[in-house]
């Protein structure tokens, strides 16, 4: 059984003494969905999926029933399963914890992914800088390679043929982006691809490919031993589940924590049990919501905000890949948002010019407003700027590069306004 | 040049099944085990020669990618995290600390060889930021002090393993 305010996701975490062991981790209803799930129709699975309404939790949020039907109803015999686990979000480390204390529930939700399409290939692609991590993953492969629930005829079942392969990323933060990862694990440069088609429909080595986040794949488990309707109850009506949440910034309690959708706002920031208020002594002003091309939401306006999908869509902030970082008075946002600039003027991988000049333009117009350089007019060459990239790149990177830019525009105009340098003024009154 | 023998270059390919699709676990293996922290001329070679790609393939891997690198390393690369969680939360002083240590700009390894930093994007370690990583291991929650610390203890070889 599962309950409100007990863990999910990390509920096995702490608790096995042998994280990548099959035995300890089937104590742990380890393998239990997968399980459930052969005694199952396919169309049932489907149905579960849909029912628990699960959104996709590498950060675009779009719900996981939809994405599995379609990949379902894809034509092709091949078809492959990719696991995104190349966590390079800034104020993110959820993936990290769950392929490296409970590799094994990854794993199971791959294996089921594998069944229901009949698949024989997956994939997962793990950075360049969890290189311990992909050992554990490895042996966690190997020991349930051991146990029957990888290789041939898994779980007894006559041609359910499947493998997992460990793919490792090298620190191109754009990879993190879905069809750039297939290009990358296919060997090539990691740059994206024109979109569409749609990856279900032509993705690794042009055949149906479903790619979903590692918080995803552990998180299939769970509704299929215990319903979908019981996991959507953990969550609200816009998003079933718990997510797991990365504290980062001033808050007293940095951390991982698994909260239930629904969750309020003010209860993550300042309730013992999580953030613990300030760790600075100073007022907390802003929050950076989802990763570095998330909005901005200042604290001061959030008293009443819920955290789940639909409570952040009301306030214009979405809860991307679950990264709450948190920063207190003596931030200016201007400083703040010159630094998230000037990541993806770095990360932006080059293969379209709005994208790639233009990170480095609103690089350079935030700089002047950091350094009381900026003059009339750059408020709006910014703004102009901003609609640009997002509108002409090519890639979710370009497009969401302006998300944080605007928040800060909109809650904290004054910074800006005290960038733009005094025109030179004519002295008033008197002939001369 | 590399440390690492031809037959154990090969050792490492051969674990990967000689499969291009898992070059970059190959190049990240290779480099990690070599003393100067790169991927030479010859090795690039071998891994195109051995995975039957072009050698130009092979480099426009190792300029694409941000782990692997073309020169050589010093034997410490101090990476430190420059992303906003730790930045903001202190990290804003490692490199200007470690400009005044090590007396070197970003980038550029120490005339003995032994250190060299340079800033990289988050490493999943913000719960514990300021951070600095060195190969696989991560020093967390930094202060100037720790900082000057740490070049000590690596100097005096407190780190073996790195
Ligand atoms: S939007 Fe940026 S990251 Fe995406 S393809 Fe274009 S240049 Fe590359
Ligand atoms: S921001 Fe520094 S480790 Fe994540």
């Amino acid at each position: 059984m599962i309950e409100r305010n007990k863990p999910v996701l990390l509920a096995r975490i702490n608790k096995m003494k042998q994280v990548t062991d099959v035995e300890e981790y089937q104590k742990y209803n380890g393998f239990s969905g997968l399980l459930e799930a052969i005694k199952m129709e396919k169309e049932r699975i489907l149905d579960e999926l849909d029912l628990a309404h699960l959104r996709g939790r590498g950060g675009a949020a779009f719900p996981l029933g939809k994405k599995w039907r379609h990949l379902y109803g894809a034509k092709g015999d091949t078809k492959y399963i990719v696991c995104n686990a190349d966590e390079g979000e800034p104020g993110t480390f959820k993936d990290k914890a769950l392929l490296e204390q409970d590799p094994l529930s990854v794993i199971e939700g791959m294996v089921i992914a594998g069944y229901l399409f009949s698949a024989k290939a997956g994939y997962i692609y793990i950075r360049g800088e969890y290189r311990r991590i992909q050992k554990i993953f490895q042996e966690a492969l190997d020991n349930a390679e051991k146990a029957g629930f990888l290789g041939e005829n898994i779980v007894g079942i006559q041609g359910f043929n499947y493998t997992i392969t460990i793919i490792s990323g090298a620190g191109a933060y754009v990879c993190g982006e879905n069809s750039a990862l297939l290009n990358s694990i296919e060997g090539k440069t990691g740059r994206p691809r024109v979109k569409p088609p749609h990856l279900a429909d032509v993705g690794l080595y042009l055949q149906p490919t479903l790619v979903n986040n590692v918080e995803s794949f552990a998180s299939i488990p769970v509704i299929l031993r215990e319903g979908g309707q019981a996991y959507r109850d953990l969550g609200t009506e816009d998003g079933g589940g718990t997510k797991l949440i990365c504290l980062s910034g001033h808050v007293k309690n940095r951390g991982l924590y698994e909260v239930n959708l629904g969750t309020p706002l003010q209860e993550i920031l300042y309730s013992e049990e999580y953030g613990g208020g300030t760790a600075t002594g100073r007022p907390l002003k802003f929050i950076h919501f989802g990763g570095q091309s998330g909005p901005i939401g200042a604290v001061e306006n959030l008293d009443d905000c819920i955290y789940s999908y639909e409570g952040l869509w009301d306030n214009d902030l979405s809860i991307g890949s679950g990264a709450i970082v948190v920063m207190d008075d003596q931030v200016s946002i201007v400083d703040y948002l010159v630094n998230v600039a000037a990541f993806f003027a770095h990360e932006s991988c080059g293969k379209c010019t709005p994208c790639r000049l233009g990170t480095t333009r609103i690089l350079e117009l935030l700089t002047k407003f950091n350094t009381q350089t900026a003059v009339s007019g750059d408020l709006e060459r910014l703004r102009k700027m901003l609609t640009h990239v997002t509108n002409l790149s090519a890639c979710g990177l370009g497009q969401s590069v302006a998300n944080p830019m605007r928040s800060g525009l909109t809650y904290f105009p004054k910074e800006f306004e005290a960038g733009i340098r005094e025109a030179v003024a004519p002295i008033k009154g008197g002939f001369w | 040049m590399s440390s690492l023998s031809l037959s154990e270059k090969e050792a490492i390919i051969l674990e990967n099944d000689s499969d291009p699709r898992r070059i970059l676990n190959m190049l990240i293996a290779i480099q990690y085990a070599s003393e100067e922290g790169f991927i030479d001329e010859e090795t690039a070679k071998l891994v195109a020669d051995r995975l039957h790609l072009s050698e130009a393939r092979v480099y426009e891997i190792l300029s694409f990618y941000a782990i692997l690198k073309t020169e050589p390393q010093a034997k410490y690369v101090l990476k430190i995290c420059n992303s906003t969680p730790c930045l903001f939360t202190g990290g804003e002083m490692l490199s200007e600390v470690l400009e005044m240590i090590l007396e070197v700009p970003a980038d550029q390894p120490t005339p003995d060889g032994l250190f060299m930093y340079h800033s990289i994007p988050c490493i999943g370690a913000c719960d514990q930021g300021p951070v600095i990583k060195i190969k696989d291991t991560v020093f967390g929650e930094l202060t100037e002090a720790k900082v000057y610390q740490l070049i000590d203890d690596l100097k005096c070889g407190c780190y073996q393993e790195l």
